[in-house]
């Protein structure tokens, strides 16, 4: 056997168990929930062949459109946010200085708890009245505003929670792409007379393009149908306050557990996928990848 | 042979096909029928808290004198209220041979064919022995496929400390609704509420608010055929709404929301909180110190009183292991009439938690042993349970409807008159096409 083959097959053997792991956990059932989508469940054993019925279904939904236009603002609101905000936070850490660590962990914190005690947590904090947000706003006269309680702010509290939980992530992932960026070149265009801002704008922010398609991209999957849109909700509002918060896929949740309707929940899934992969192509045709234009 | 993507769809289809196959098979839990599942959120708890033990107990009783075996799962009550761990279960054909289910449930797992017939287990003896009205829930032609552990009606708690801080008195506590805003009111301050009602969407709320409904003698199926578009429908949305927008009840409470007494009405949050009798149990045993009172939920003008009465009940999987043992249990354990059995039953219902027992002979002993003689459990006992109706079965898509409109209304400032019409026409539209046993 030669090396080169040798070199492939170990390459395969330490690829293998990611390549089953997907194949099991995330392809079947993808390919099941495929199949499941042209039957009527009971969610007892019970399958009925309904052929597109499933589908057919959704154009009466108003349910849906509603989940589907709250999950819309919610990408809309979260994906840029969360953007900035990681990226202002990489530029801050970027340079060493004292306690850097430490400030860097910090922003990561959120990221390693379990976003059911995020959940908690927050909905501890955000109490009507007793919570400590409650008692910030007070000086203001704000203290009767229940921010999980008012179904017009509720989605908004849930955006700002959601991209305090994933920034620390994005975070490092923007500080990986800066530190990739040769310090030569920021070097020369400081010499060339550039400033902090034109630094940015014409050296580090184009060779951030890879970087920032991957965080886009990422962050867009995550917000329609990442843990952060099922489990904060599930944890902080159930739906609520009056649907507010009912991202789709806590509509797929109730379809499937609440009313046994696995069919139309299968059925939903793959059109969140179908969008999810409609909203991806877009991001990579304008964006070209993320690639260098001289790519 | 090569693979294609042609195989690999195959291979995934013949996959779910198989697992078609096998959860029509019905009896598709496998196993030898000798160990029986029971899944519940009371034991083995990590604590050993004495509803764990009463659990404990009554399974460790029937396995010494029985070859099969009960084994109890515990699940969180939140995962088992809320969560997807038995409808996962069932979807997958895995369900346990032995369950609680609420009254508010019933339908959905009656329906889906997996309720055992209770009835062939049970003596006429046992049969006469449950109090006239609390069967009806869990019966479908005549049959029993549930078995009630307990009845569990609602009542307005207050905090003394509360009332006496506003310079209140026990004559304050609120007969009606209008009382009861003027009341919560005065006890609303900066860091707390005059009163509580549930705001989290889910079949505890429907459960809560339901009483409200019927003092105005409303209904959301009557007959089969829906009645949610009515003016007691809409005068119970309007009072939950008044009491939110004058801003005299939380949006979001503490804890675990309204039927979390403690971190409510006991470390003062709220002054009034709508509970059910299980709290007493709860009180007695976490919070000594706090001084309340109860009183019948309020009325509106020219209504009648009444509350609702629920309870979570035994049943047994029709495909489980082993389902005529697993609704042996359930006969054994909650309805024996003998002098074992009685107690069992006591020790439930006024020991280890607070209830009203299902069944008269277990009432009578509870009365002997003087356990409804004094007071929160003799206020429920006179005044509350004379007036209780119990918890309809409602199928899931009907139980949404409420549910929206409660949640509309009560934080989203929705016309309460056009959210039970709407409710009212989607209820309609799903009867019409309905076909289960009778919704009650």
């Amino acid at each position: 056997m030669t090396r080169k083959r040798r070199e492939a097959l170990a390459a395969y053997a330490f690829l293998a168990p990611d390549v089953l792991g997907l194949l099991v956990f995330v392809a079947l059932p993808m390919l099941l929930a495929f199949a499941v989508a042209f039957y009527k469940v009971d969610g007892f054993g019970g399958y009925q062949f309904v052929g597109l019925g499933n589908y057919r279904l959704m154009a009466d939904d108003a349910q849906l459109l509603d989940s589907l236009r709250i999950t819309g603002i919610y990408v809309l609101a979260f994906v840029p946010l969360a953007f900035l905000v990681s990226l202002g936070l990489a530029l801050l850490v970027r340079d060493h200085f004292r306690g850097i660590g430490w400030v860097r962990a910090s922003f990561f914190l959120p990221n390693v708890i379990s976003l059911v005690v995020v959940g908690l947590v927050w909905q501890f904090l955000l109490v009507d009245k007793q919570g400590a947000v409650s008692g910030l706003l007070r000086p203001f006269g704000l203290e009767d505003v229940s921010l999980l309680g008012t179904p017009q702010l509720a989605l908004a509290t849930y955006i700002l929670i959601s991209v305090w939980f994933v920034m620390g992530y994005q975070m490092l992932v923007f500080l990986a792409g800066l530190k990739d960026i040769p310090a030569d070149l920021e070097d020369a265009a400081r010499v060339d007379g550039a400033g902090r801002w034109q630094r940015f704008r014409y050296v580090v922010w184009p060779l951030l393009r890879p970087t920032s398609f991957f965080v886009l991209v990422n962050s867009t999957i995550g917000a329609v149908t990442g843990l952060q849109a099922f489990d904060l909700v599930f944890v902080l509002t159930r739906g609520g306050p009056a649907r507010s918060t009912s991202t789709v896929v806590f509509y797929i949740y109730e379809q499937a557990f609440t009313f046994n309707n696995v069919g139309y929940a299968a059925a939903l899934t793959t059109l969140v996928v179908g969008l999810l992969v409609l909203c991806t192509g877009l991001m990579f045709g304008l964006t070209r990848g993320g690639r260098f234009s001289e790519d | 042979m090569s693979v294609t993507r042609r195989t690999v769809l195959q291979g995934a289809l013949g996959a779910f096909a198989a697992g078609s196959l096998l959860s029509a098979c019905g009896n598709d839990a496998g196993g030898n029928g000798k160990d029986l599942s029971f899944w519940n959120f009371y034991g083995p708890a990590d604590d050993k808290n004495p509803q764990s033990t009463w659990f404990g107990e009554i399974t460790q009783r029937w396995n010494a004198n029985n070859d099969v075996k009960v084994n109890l799962r515990y699940i969180p009550g939140k995962e088992y209220l809320n969560g997807s761990a038995l409808q996962t279960a069932f979807q997958s054909g895995q369900g346990p041979d032995i369950f609680l289910i609420s009254p508010g449930d019933f339908l959905r797992y009656y329906n889906g064919g997996v309720l055992q017939d209770l009835t062939p287990h049970l003596s006429e003896e046992a049969k006469a022995d449950y109090i006239p009205g609390v069967l009806d829930t869990r019966m479908v032609d005549g049959k029993i496929f549930g078995l009630p552990m307990e009845v569990e009606p609602l009542a307005l708690y207050y905090g003394h400390a509360a009332f006496e801080k506003a310079g209140l008195s026990e004559a304050d506590v609120p007969k009606t609704w209008d009382q009861l805003l003027a009341v919560a009111d005065k006890l609303t301050g900066t860091n707390k509420y005059g009163v509580l009602f549930e705001t989290l969407p889910g079949y505890y709320q429907n459960f809560t608010w339901y009483p409200f409904m019927w003092m105005g003698d409303g209904e959301a199926v009557k007959d089969g055929k829906v009645a949610f578009d009515s003016a007691a429908a809409v005068q119970a949305l309007k009072f939950w709404q008044d009491t939110v927008k004058g801003k005299m009840a939380p949006r979001k409470p503490l804890g675990d929301g309204g039927g979390d007494i403690g971190a409510n009405l006991c470390s003062g949050a709220v002054a009034m909180q709508q509970s059910g009798i299980w709290s007493v149990s709860d009180l007695n045993a976490k919070f000594k110190k706090f001084e309340y009172g109860l009183t019948p939920l309020p009325l509106p003008a020219g209504g009648k009183a009444v509350t609702d009465m629920g309870g979570w009940a035994f049943v047994a999987n029709a495909k489980g292991k082993n389902p005529e043992a697993a609704a042996k249990f359930c006969a054994w354990a909650l309805a024996s009439t003998d002098a074992e059995g009685v107690e069992r039953q006591r020790q439930w219902n006024t020991v280890v938690k607070t209830n009203l027992p299902p069944r008269k002979s277990v009432q009578a002993a509870a009365d002997k042993a003087g356990s409804f003689a004094q007071g929160a459990l003799s206020t429920f006992a006179k005044d509350i349970v004379p007036t209780g109706k119990s918890e309809p079965r409602y199928p899931p898509e009907v139980y949404k409807a409420v549910s929206d409109a409660i949640q509309a209304c009560q934080l989203d400032s929705a016309d309460p008159g056009k959210a039970a019409a709407d409710a009212a026409q989607r209820i309609d539209a799903y009867l019409k096409t309905y076909q289960g046993a009778p919704i009650i």
